[in-house]
């Protein structure tokens, strides 16, 4: 029991949850009591919805050794699409699909470059990005798109006990079942050892092209899901969207624990570097600093997550070559 | 006043392994001295000290009478020392002049002088009797001829010593006459040259004297005129082979031939035909670059197979990733464990069960019970030293890695008929080799039929029951153990 | 067996690249009204300018085998940055000379953490942008700044011409023959190829990695930072959305021009054609009325077409040294 105490207190998610808990109290005193209230609370949920769905696609490519820097403009593609089939008089669930099945095509085109045509997948995936933010402005024509479809917008916007937003409460859903995966599946587990040697593994049967197909389509679709549900509260497909907040995703996932490099990390990581991510960001606004000081945190903090994760990195190393 | 190399009481220690003992000769001037010993036997460790790659553990070297101490290749090269290595250095962008004299490029004013430079590079390139324009970029030419920059390379530096590390591995006849003559010119240029191949026929050609390592100890000099094959192979094999092949409980009773490959070809395996039983191991022996590991990688679908026929079993079958191999049986334990074999960052219990996830599910999730009985079965059967399944591999020794591979292929939810070991005992200390090779002929006594690749002649003839020599992607030749002595093996390996 | 210079041409990357090229400027000269017009020519000789400085610091390092994809935001900062000295009084020589040292100092960062820290250069570079882009918002106030008229001088740096050509347009062919003479004549460009090409060979020979790719990233952005000025200097004035774009249109340049991006390959004269080309194709996609977010597809698929070709140079490099002589 208290060897398990131990382990448990060393853990990486036990160092970031205290780190937010720190957080979270400074801030707290600095605004003045508002970061706490019950209405800024309501607002951090919403906001950590959105980037849990692009944690979660980052999160799961980065274990398995791979980045995605194309999210940001398939997350405005994906919305774009719903609200044009919707518009054009769809069900919202004919276009959702056809919505997924777009943003879907975007991460098979990532997989074909990266696997493939051996493309580096930074440059691959910020093609991509160009592509899909272009599509999207041509669906659009230039202009937002309205999104009004009652189902839709009742997601989008209500919150359960006027507390909970639903799309917190999709976010949190996604994450168990992902979660879950990653422990509990083949599929999961295939993606950590590939993550940590992908010629070793194939060497032992599994299959890594396979995954990395998987992963991109999956990111992919991950992005369109959270840029609708952004668009689904402000009721209108912008052509901004999404664009920019492919860094968000992977901020959080590596600051959650979920190392640069793959092979390490799980989701409840990911879900506290969500929280750290959106609390900071929420109490810059609070203490009065503009969104640019956001933008600027928000590559300040990757840049902090990355030294960090590559300490780790060295540390592990250094264990590994020392433990003989 | 001719030129001098000597080495004193030279050695070198890498954890757990001794890789150069006690190693002192002398040459001079003018003379090509070759260095010949079977692999492991510390010829390119030596080269690499000299080379101020790596440091030496102990002893001394002495150009000319003193004492050096290279801390980098560029402090050495800046002292007359050049060695030109198998893996070629060059930068394909860059012209063949430039690659010649890289990092020492001819100045004028502030820039290069270009005309001094493809005048220099010219210069050397006829001497050297070659058809090349100074200007070609590198990445133009044949292997071959990019082999011979590298030593074109070697020779601008003006240096007093030029090792040769298999140099003539991909050139044709042509340019070996070619390489030759440049070496007769060098020797008359009184420079120092070592030259280390496993070529017979070269060695006889171009050098005065040879010196034979073992097992990283120096076993004997000779001029070459009083040299013979059989002399220099009696000097770089037979070692004690002791009791630890003696005392091995072998597998006697062989089942159907349960693989048998015809005329495989792909880029580096030549027409290999070759067939195995159940409950047989069989080995592979060769040197390194012999094409074996070629060989089982394709047999076990990690290269593409360019033609021929693979049977197992009696039924013919066309893997397109080792995942159909596995399935269909075949198991390989890569030549490179930390590299290929194990995900260094994962626990024994995650490496042990790869191979098994598919069977290991109960449901959509996996049987998280299943799977540790799996582990612990690899962990008993190979007595793995661990405390508990979840140690990272990264924390275990080389033997108990090597063990986690093996626990690996062959626990009981594996249908494993054909095991593939490459270098199973690479690295790895006395004791646990002899419990590799008892698990091994273990392992055949099950009916499961053994390739067993190693670089030591004495382990192949220990451990295996029929033993196939390959060189050059080749099968030179085949035999049984009974009949089988290192010098036969080493004759066979040899060109 | 001397190859001639002639042989030498024809067998190099730059003859389909200049046949694409003039290929392209022929049909939308063709298809459009006045696209071959003396004003439109010159526009599209000051529109090559941000690409092709931004293209010259990076093919360094990309040739080294690094990468900045701030790039464009550091122009971006450049930009502001003269803007508001010369708006507080500053003569604008100095001005610009305080801006390509702010440039020094963005390169200075990326240089810290490439090589000291050990951060991957790309990823390092994706976070500075955020950090850029939110520093221009915050020091412009989200509000152009305009160089007024009085500043006539500095506005002929951005939109004068020498004769036919424009000013931007000589500065960025002195630092493309500039640097392609350091690259071609000099042992230090030449180590920047052993670098990008062969670590282990560079090792072997000598070479201070970390040195070559600190210079190269202070200089490409210092680079940079010029190049954004002289684009505030044109436009009368700096935003925080301006430049943007430039590092992408870069790269595809670059990579177009046969500059690899495996490092280790490439030169000025290839580059110089492939932003000609780039530059060339999007004008004429403007001119024959495409609006313009089908050329940010267009942009993408371009830099797709770039990296295919040169991913099938490089396939065939590898081939021809893997090949062994069995």
């Amino acid at each position: 029991m208290k060897a398990k105490l131990r382990r448990m207190t060393n853990s990486k998610l036990f160092t970031l949850t205290l780190l937010l808990i720190v957080i979270i109290v400074i801030f707290e005193i600095l605004s003045k009591g508002k970061l706490l209230s019950f209405k800024n609370i309501r607002s951090i949920l919403q906001s950590v919805s959105v980037v849990t769905f692009l944690a979660i696609g980052c999160g799961m490519l980065l274990m398995s050794g791979n980045t995605d820097l194309s999210l940001g403009g398939v997350g405005t593609l994906g919305p774009m699409v719903l609200a044009f089939c919707i518009a054009a008089g769809l069900p919202w669930y004919v276009a959702l699909i056809i919505a997924l099945i777009s943003c879907a095509l975007c991460g098979l085109g990532n997989a074909l470059m990266v696997n493939y045509l051996n493309f580096p997948t930074f440059i691959a995936t910020i093609a991509m990005a160009s592509i899909s933010q272009g599509i999207a402005y041509l669906i659009s024509g230039g202009k937002n798109i309205d999104m009004k479809d009652p189902t839709l917008n009742f997601i989008g916007t209500k919150r359960l006990f006027d507390f909970i937003p639903y799309t917190f409460i999709i976010a949190m859903v996604a994450l168990v079942i992902y979660a879950i995966i990653l422990r509990k599946t083949k599929f999961g587990r295939s993606i950590l050892l590939v993550g940590g040697n992908a010629e070793a593994s194939r060497l032992a049967g599994l299959k890594p092209k396979k995954i990395s197909f998987i992963l991109f389509v999956n990111a992919s679709c991950m992005a369109c899901l959270a840029g609708s549900l952004m668009c689904a509260r402000v009721k209108t497909a912008t052509t901004a969207g999404l664009s920019g907040s492919q860094f968000t995703g992977i901020t959080a996932a590596i600051l959650g624990g979920i190392s640069f490099g793959g092979g390490t990390g799980g989701m409840m990581g990911a879900l506290v570097g969500i929280f750290i991510l959106n609390v900071f960001n929420n109490a810059m606004q609070l203490v009065g600093l503009s969104s640019y000081y956001q933008t600027v945190m928000s590559g300040v903090l990757l840049l902090v997550a990355l030294i960090y994760d590559k300490i780790m990195e060295n540390n592990r190393m250094h264990r590994a070559i020392t433990a003989k | 006043m001719a030129h001098s190399l000597e080495f004193k009481n030279i050695g070198k220690l890498y954890p757990g392994v001794k890789a150069l003992d006690d190693i002192s000769f002398r040459t001079e001037g003018g003379k090509v001295l070759a260095l010949m010993g079977e692999n492991g036997a510390g010829k390119s460790t030596l080269l690499k000290i000299l080379a101020g790659d790596i440091k030496q553990s102990e002893g001394i070297y002495l150009l000319d009478g003193k004492e050096q101490d290279f801390k980098n290749p560029h402090e050495a090269i800046l002292a007359g020392v050049s060695v030109i290595y198998q893996e070629r250095q060059m930068i394909p962008a860059l012209s063949v002049a430039e690659n010649i004299y890289a990092g020492f490029l001819p100045k004028k004013g502030g820039g290069i002088d270009r005309k001094t430079l493809y005048a220099n590079a010219q210069k050397i390139i006829d001497k050297f009797g070659l058809h090349m324009d100074a200007h070609t970029k590198v990445a133009r030419l044949s292997v071959a001829y990019q082999q011979m920059v590298e030593i074109m390379k070697a020779y601008s530096r003006n240096p007093t010593v030029i090792c040769f590390d298999e140099p003539t591995a991909s050139l044709s006849d042509a340019e070996i006459s070619a390489l030759f003559r440049i070496i007769s010119e060098l020797k008359e240029e009184g420079k120092i040259i070592l030259y280390v191949s496993h070529r017979m026929a070269e060695i006889f050609q171009v050098a005065d004297s040879i010196v034979v390592l073992k097992d990283g100890k120096y076993v004997t000099s000779m001029d070459v005129a009083d040299a013979s094959e059989e002399k220099l192979i009696r000097a770089m094999v037979g070692r004690d082979i002791g009791d630890t092949y003696a005392n091995l409980k072998r597998n006697d009773k062989y089942g159907d031939v349960v693989l048998e490959v015809k005329n495989l070809n792909n880029a580096k395996v030549h027409d290999v035909s070759l067939t195995i039983r159940r409950g047989e191991v069989v080995g592979l022996a060769g040197l390194v670059g012999a094409g074996r590991t070629e060989l089982v990688r394709a047999i076990f679908a990690a290269d593409k197979v360019t033609s021929g026929e693979i049977i197992l079993d009696g039924q013919p079958v066309h893997f397109k990733s080792p995942h159909d191999a596995i399935k269909a049986g075949i198991a390989l334990c890569p030549e490179d464990r930390k590299e290929q074999g194990l995900v260094l960052f994962r626990s024994i219990r995650e490496n042990t069960t790869m191979p098994v996830l598919s069977e290991l599910k109960k449901g959509a999730f996996l049987d998280k019970k299943k799977e540790k009985e799996i582990a612990q079965e690899a962990i008993e059967k190979y007595d793995i030293r661990t405390d508990t399944m979840e140690k990272l591999t990264t924390q275990l020794s080389g033997g108990n890695q090597q063990k986690v591979i093996l626990g690996r292929w062959t626990n009981s939810l594996m249908k494993t008929k054909l095991l593939i070991l490459d270098e199973p005992t690479k690295g790895i200390d006395v004791g646990t080799k002899a419990e590799i090779y008892q698990m091994v002929c273990d392992i055949a006594s099950q009916g499961i039929g053994v390739i067993f690749i190693s670089s030591e002649t004495p382990e192949v003839i220990g451990v295996a029951d029929t033993i196939y020599v390959m060189h050059n992607g080749r099968i030179t030749g085949q035999l049984k153990r009974e009949e089988a002595t290192e010098e036969k093996i080493l004759a066979l390996a040899m060109d | 067996m001397k190859s001639s210079l002639f042989k030498r041409v024809l067998r190099s990357k730059l003859l389909p690249l200049v046949a694409v090229t003039v290929v392209v400027v022929a049909f939308f000269g063709i298809t459009t009204n006045g696209f071959l017009s003396a004003s439109n020519l010159r526009s599209i000789m000051i529109s090559m300018c941000l690409s092709g400085m931004i293209g010259v610091g990076m093919s360094m390092l990309l040739i080294s085998g690094e990468i900045d994809l701030a790039s464009g935001y550091e122009a971006c900062m450049g930009g502001i940055i003269t803007a508001l000295l010369i708006k507080a009084g500053i003569p604008w020589p100095a001005a610009l000379l305080i801006t390509i040292a702010a440039g020094a100092v963005m390169g200075g960062i990326l240089a810290f953490l490439v090589n000291k820290v050990g951060l991957m250069g790309f990823i390092s570079s994706m976070a500075m942008i955020s950090v850029y882009n939110g520093l221009d918002y915050i020091v412009t106030k989200a509000q152009d700044v305009t160089i007024t008229a009085e500043h006539a001088s500095f506005y002929s740096l951005g939109a004068g011409t020498v004769g036919f050509l424009p000013i931007p347009f000589i500065i960025m062919v002195v630092l493309m023959i500039i640097y392609g003479l350091i690259l071609y004549k000099t042992e230090f460009g030449r180590t920047i190829y052993m670098t990008g090409g062969n670590r282990a060979a560079a090792r072997l020979a000598g070479v201070n990695r970390k040195k070559i790719t600190s210079i190269l990233y202070i200089n490409n952005s210092a680079i940079c930072a010029l190049a954004g000025s002289l684009v505030a200097a044109r436009m009368h004035c700096a935003n925080a959305a301006a430049c943007t774009s430039g590092s992408i249109d870069a790269i595809t340049a670059a990579v177009l021009g046969g500059v690899s991006f495996r490092g280790g390959d490439g030169n000025m004269g290839c580059l110089f054609i492939g932003v000609a080309l780039v530059t060339f194709f999007n004008s004429g996609l403007t001119a024959s009325g495409l609006q313009s977010y089908w050329q940010i597809v267009v942009q993408g698929l371009l830099l797709v077409v770039a990296l295919c070709i040169d991913f099938v140079n490089e396939r065939s490099r590898q081939k021809a040294l893997s090949q062994v002589a069995i």
